[in-house]
């Protein structure tokens, strides 16, 4: 069965800040983490990806384009 | 897993939450059913018997033992019942995310794992041919792998609705701005139905859930074909 | 009415202020509703004046039956004072729900106002500003009208009028503090739910407080017309209550709101 799943793509692992059945902050953070995370050290520094892949993997895609949205307009609620 | 007609217990577990759940159901049954046995007859006999005693004023003994009984008839309820609470509760490393999101009135999922699969999934009219179970058959189902271990993201984009499958013994509401996490594993291949289980609107009872458990190879190479 | 009945009841008599009341009211809301629905707001102010009158004159018609014609027994007094209670309890439960939206949205806040409370961008008032002032002035007023409890309690007549006098000041104190705090904030009642459960509950506050004030001032005026007695002053001792009621909520808003929520 280990082989089978091995076919799977990689998905964001248990986090242990966010054990509960909630996990609306465990999206929210992994999104803001990967941008401070880019301002921080650039759009080519890999590890980035790992908080990209996160948010990807758990954020609603209705909630990342309106989330990328009030970024590029600058109404996002949160500093980057 | 289709719902039949005059059914009386719950549909068949393919899940080991539904195992718990299941377990629990039954040894619960065996204690309502010893309860109601132990109280009818009692019941039959005060109300059929012709004899009273009228010096009968109190009776401390009985008053205690029937306090003090089903304390522990409630306490062995108790803790199998917090046992299966933290057990569906209980997070895992999953192998694959998927978001269900609900809508008035259909529910739409993304596989974000996998490039690009995302789609709605409406109910079937009952006219449809490829309509078995009415008002359950869905355009577009869930696939998910079978025996492996999953995280399902629940949300809402307008009302709240609630995600269920009896059968693999999860549901939990769909709120706009909320993601909850409920953990599947399907411990066989096959077709498992719910309903949305949130009052939502006009169209409630009209948004299935339907959910096709195939084994991993056939999953990979239907994800790749979709992505 | 006669003055010798054989019980102690106060069987009133017939009176328009029920019906133009309820009209009133009905009015009130609906014009509410369409103000809120962009029109113009010429019904609601017309239903709001007309409720004051209303208000104006059955209560002057309570205050004729009960100090001139002598229909407040003892058994009608304790009706008056549980109908006053129970009206005092209703109005906490009203504060109880806006309390309830406002730890439900604080608590747990969503990521649309950045998860984060206060929400992003919003500059609250400081705490220990203007409105730890007005926790003064209330408690203040507190003692004050305990004061002129007490002096009614004693026949002490001047002194229970320093009294009143001194708590509908600091009432007035308050609410031009309030109204002053109002035009210098920084968020709308329109910004996020902060700005809405804030301007929601501070301002029912505000509205309670305002009536308070009318209340203890029209037994301030009954006080000094000799209304009350050491023993009967029922309309001195419900303003009382009900102005301990609206230090209390205040305490609980300030605590919560502006302090905890800073």
């Amino acid at each position: 069965m280990s082989s089978a799943e091995s076919q799977l793509p990689w998905t964001a692992p248990f986090d242990a800040r966010y054990p509960n059945m909630n996990q609306t902050k465990h999206c929210y953070k992994s999104y803001i983490d990967f941008h401070r995370c880019q301002k921080l050290r650039g759009e080519d520094y890999e590890p980035c990806q790992y908080f990209k892949k996160t948010y990807t993997s758990l954020c609603p895609n209705e909630w990342v384009s309106k989330w990328d949205t009030q970024r590029a307009e600058g109404t996002y609620p949160c500093k980057i | 897993m289709v719902p039949t007609w005059s059914s009386f217990g719950l549909q068949n577990s393919a899940s080991p939450s539904m195992e718990q759940l299941t377990f629990f159901h039954d040894f619960t049954m065996v204690v309502i059913t010893l309860i109601t046995v132990t109280v009818g007859l009692n019941m039959f006999l005060i109300c059929s018997c012709l004899l009273t005693n009228r010096l009968l004023l109190q009776e401390q003994v009985v008053e205690i033992v029937w306090t003090v009984i089903p304390v522990f008839i409630l306490l062995s309820i108790a803790l199998p019942s917090l046992k299966a609470l933290y057990l569906l509760d209980d997070p895992f490393t999953p192998s694959l995310t998927i978001k269900a999101v609900g809508h008035q009135w259909y529910w739409s999922y993304e596989y974000s794992d996998f490039p690009g699969i995302e789609f709605d999934s409406y109910m079937l009219p009952e006219s449809d041919s490829l309509s078995i179970a009415r008002l359950l058959e869905t355009d577009n189902s869930l696939i998910v792998p079978s025996f492996s271990q999953i995280r399902v993201l629940i949300t809402g984009s307008d009302v709240i609705h609630s995600w269920a499958v009896p059968s693999l013994g999860v549901k939990a509401d769909a709120v706009p701005g909320r993601l909850n996490q409920v953990m599947l594993y399907v411990n066989r291949s096959g077709v498992f139905y719910g309903q949305c289980s949130e009052i939502c609107g006009a169209n409630h009872s009209f948004m299935p859930i339907k959910l096709e458990a195939v084994p991993m190879a056939y999953f990979i190479k239907w994800a790749l074909k979709s992505s | 009415m006669s003055l010798h009945s054989n019980h102690p009841y106060h069987l009133v008599e017939k009176s328009p202020w029920p019906l133009i009341a309820s009209v009133s009211a009905l009015m009130m809301v609906a014009g509410l509703v369409k103000w809120f629905h962009d029109f113009k707001v010429s019904l609601f102010l017309f239903g709001v004046v007309s409720i004051l009158l209303v208000s104006a004159q059955w209560w002057r018609d309570t205050v004729r039956e009960a100090a001139f014609q002598g229909l407040h027994t003892l058994k009608v007094a304790q009706g008056m004072r549980w109908g006053m209670v129970l009206f005092i309890v209703s109005e906490l439960l009203f504060f109880f729900s806006f309390f309830w939206a406002y730890f439900h949205s604080s608590l747990s806040p969503t990521s649309e106002i950045g998860a984060q409370w206060p929400p992003a961008s919003i500059n609250g008032f400081n705490p220990f500003q203007i409105p730890l002032l007005n926790t003064a002035i209330l408690l203040a007023s507190g003692v004050t009208v305990t004061w002129a409890h007490h002096a009614i309690l004693e026949n002490e007549h001047s002194q229970s009028v320093q009294g009143l006098l001194a708590t509908v000041l600091l009432g007035g104190y308050f609410t031009f503090l309030q109204a002053f705090e109002y035009s210098e904030s920084a968020f709308s009642i329109g910004d996020s739910v902060y700005g809405a459960t804030f301007f929601v509950a501070t301002g029912f506050h505000g509205l309670h407080v305002i009536i308070g004030s009318t209340f203890l001032c029209v037994n301030l005026w009954r006080l000094v017309q000799g209304h009350f007695s050491s023993a009967h002053h029922n309309g001195v001792e419900a303003a009382i209550w009900y102005w301990h009621f609206v230090d209390v909520v205040w305490l609980f808003l300030y605590v919560s709101i502006y302090w905890w929520g800073y």
